[in-house]
C-alpha cells in the first residue's frame, strides 16, 4: 500500500513538472506571455524564502534579536555587492549561527 | 577535420557537465539538512528503508515529501494526500510553462529527463535566454539537475541510516540554509525596476498569505508578483530591459541569476558549442 501511494505521489510531482513541456499541448506563448513568465523565477523563490525569515509556525516574527532577520539582511547586502552564492551563504550563515548561540534566541 | 570538431565538441560537453554540477554545488549542500530530515522522518514514522529511499528517488520533492510522510503516518485519506501534494507541487506547472518554448523542442527522452529533475533549484539556473537550446546547454541543465538529484538521494540515505541518532532537526533553524541560498539567487537577478516591484509584491503577498495559512500561498504570491512586474515593465528603461531578458547579456553565463561564476568557462562553452 505504501509503495502504491509513493508511486501515485511520484506521478503527481512528475506531472506538475512535465505537463507544460509536452509539445502537442495546444498552448502557444506569445511575447507578452513570455515576458509575464520571465518574472516567475525571482517571484517564486522569494515567495519561498520570505516566510522562512519573517514567520514561525504561521506567526509573524519581527524582532530586533531575530537571527533570521539579521542573517537575511547580511545575506541581501552580500548578494548585492558580491553576487557570490558562497560568500552570501557564509556571511548570512555566520551571522545567523552567532546570533543563535550568543543571543539565546 | 571532422575528428577535430568532434573532439572539440566532446570537450565542450565535458565542460558543460562539470560546470552544471559545480554551479549547483552550493544548493546541493544547502539541502543537506532537508534530505537528512526527510530520510530520518520517514524511518521514524515507520517507512521501510526501501520505501524511504524510493520516495526520494521517485517523488523527488522537498516540502511535498515531508508533508506526505506526516500525512501517511497519520493515516490521512488518499484524497487529502493527493490534494495536498498537488497544491504543494503546483508551482512546478509555472516552471514547465516558463520553459515550454525551449523544452518542447527537445527530443522526448531529454525532455522527460529534464522535466523529472525540474526543481526550484534547477529552474533558478534555467533562465538564460538560450538555456536548453544548444546541445551544450542541454548537457549543462541535465548535469545540474541530476547532480542535485544525486545529492538529495545521498542526503536522504544518510538520514535513513543515521536518523535515530540525530537530534530533532526541525528545531535547529536549518531552514535558514534554504532561505539564504534563495536570497543569493534572487538579489543579483534584480536588475530592473519591474523585477524589484515583482519581487517585493511577491514577498509581501507570500508573507501575508502564509500568516493566514492560505494553502496556495506560493502560486498566488508568484502570480501577484509576476503581474506587478509585468504591469510595471514600462518603468524599465530600454537598456535594463535588454539586460532583463533573462538577465543574460549573451555570453555572460549559463543561468538567469546574474551570478557570473566562471563566466569565461561559459563563454568558451558557448563558443565551442556553436562549432
Amino acid at each position: 500500500m505504501t509503495l502504491l501511494t509513493i508511486l501515485l505521489l511520484a506521478v503527481i510531482t512528475f506531472t506538475t513538472r512535465y505537463l507544460f513541456t509536452h509539445p502537442t499541448l495546444p498552448i502557444t506563448l506569445n511575447a507578452n506571455a513570455q515576458k509575464f513568465l520571465s518574472y516567475s523565477a525571482p517571484c517564486v523563490l522569494t515567495a519561498i524564502w520570505v516566510p522562512i525569515i519573517f514567520a514561525k509556525d504561521h506567526q509573524l516574527v519581527v524582532d530586533a534579536a531575530s537571527p533570521y532577520i539579521w542573517g537575511a539582511a547580511i545575506a541581501i547586502v552580500a548578494a548585492k555587492y558580491t553576487k557570490s552564492i558562497y560568500f552570501t551563504a557564509i556571511a548570512g550563515g555566520v551571522v545567523f549561527v552567532a546570533l543563535r548561540i550568543f543571543s539565546s534566541y | 577535420m571532422s575528428l577535430a570538431i568532434k573532439t572539440t565538441e566532446q570537450r565542450a560537453l565535458k565542460l558543460a557537465i562539470i560546470k552544471g554540477a559545480v554551479d549547483l554545488m552550493p544548493l546541493n549542500l544547502a539541502v543537506l539538512p532537508w534530505g537528512v530530515l526527510v530520510g530520518s522522518l520517514a524511518i521514524q514514522q515507520g517507512f521501510s528503508v526501501f520505501e524511504a529511499q524510493l520516495m526520494s528517488a521517485l517523488v523527488y520533492a522537498g516540502a511535498a515529501q515531508l508533508v506526505a510522510i506526516e500525512l501517511m503516518s497519520n493515516n490521512a485519506s488518499i484524497l487529502t494526500l493527493i490534494a495536498t501534494i498537488f497544491v504543494i507541487s503546483s508551482r512546478h506547472f509555472l516552471y514547465g510553462l516558463t520553459l515550454r518554448n525551449k523544452l518542447k523542442l527537445l527530443p522526448a527522452k531529454t525532455r522527460i529527463a529534464t522535466a523529472f529533475v525540474l526543481t526550484d533549484e534547477l529552474f533558478a539556473y534555467s533562465g538564460h535566454k538560450r538555456a536548453y537550446m544548444t546541445k551544450v546547454r542541454i548537457y549543462y541543465g541535465l548535469s545540474a539537475g541530476f547532480s542535485f538529484y544525486i545529492a538529495w538521494n545521498c542526503w536522504t540515505f544518510i538520514g535513513i541510516v543515521a536518523g535515530s541518532f540525530l537530534p530533532d532537526l526541525t528545531q535547529m533553524g536549518l531552514d535558514f540554509a534554504i532561505a539564504v541560498t534563495f536570497i543569493a539567487l534572487v538579489i543579483p537577478s534584480i536588475k530592473s525596476v519591474s523585477i524589484l516591484i515583482a519581487v517585493l509584491s511577491s514577498a509581501i503577498t507570500a508573507l501575508v498569505l502564509h500568516l493566514y495559512s492560505v494553502e496556495l500561498e506560493l502560486i498566488i504570491a508568484a502570480f501577484v508578483g509576476m503581474s506587478a512586474g509585468y504591469l510595471s515593465k514600462g518603468l524599465d528603461n530600454t537598456s535594463s530591459n535588454k539586460d532583463f531578458d533573462h538577465k543574460g547579456s549573451d555570453d555572460k553565463c549559463c543561468e538567469n541569476t546574474g551570478i557570473d561564476s566562471k563566466g569565461s568557462d561559459c563563454k568558451d562553452i558557448a563558443k565551442e558549442a556553436s562549432l
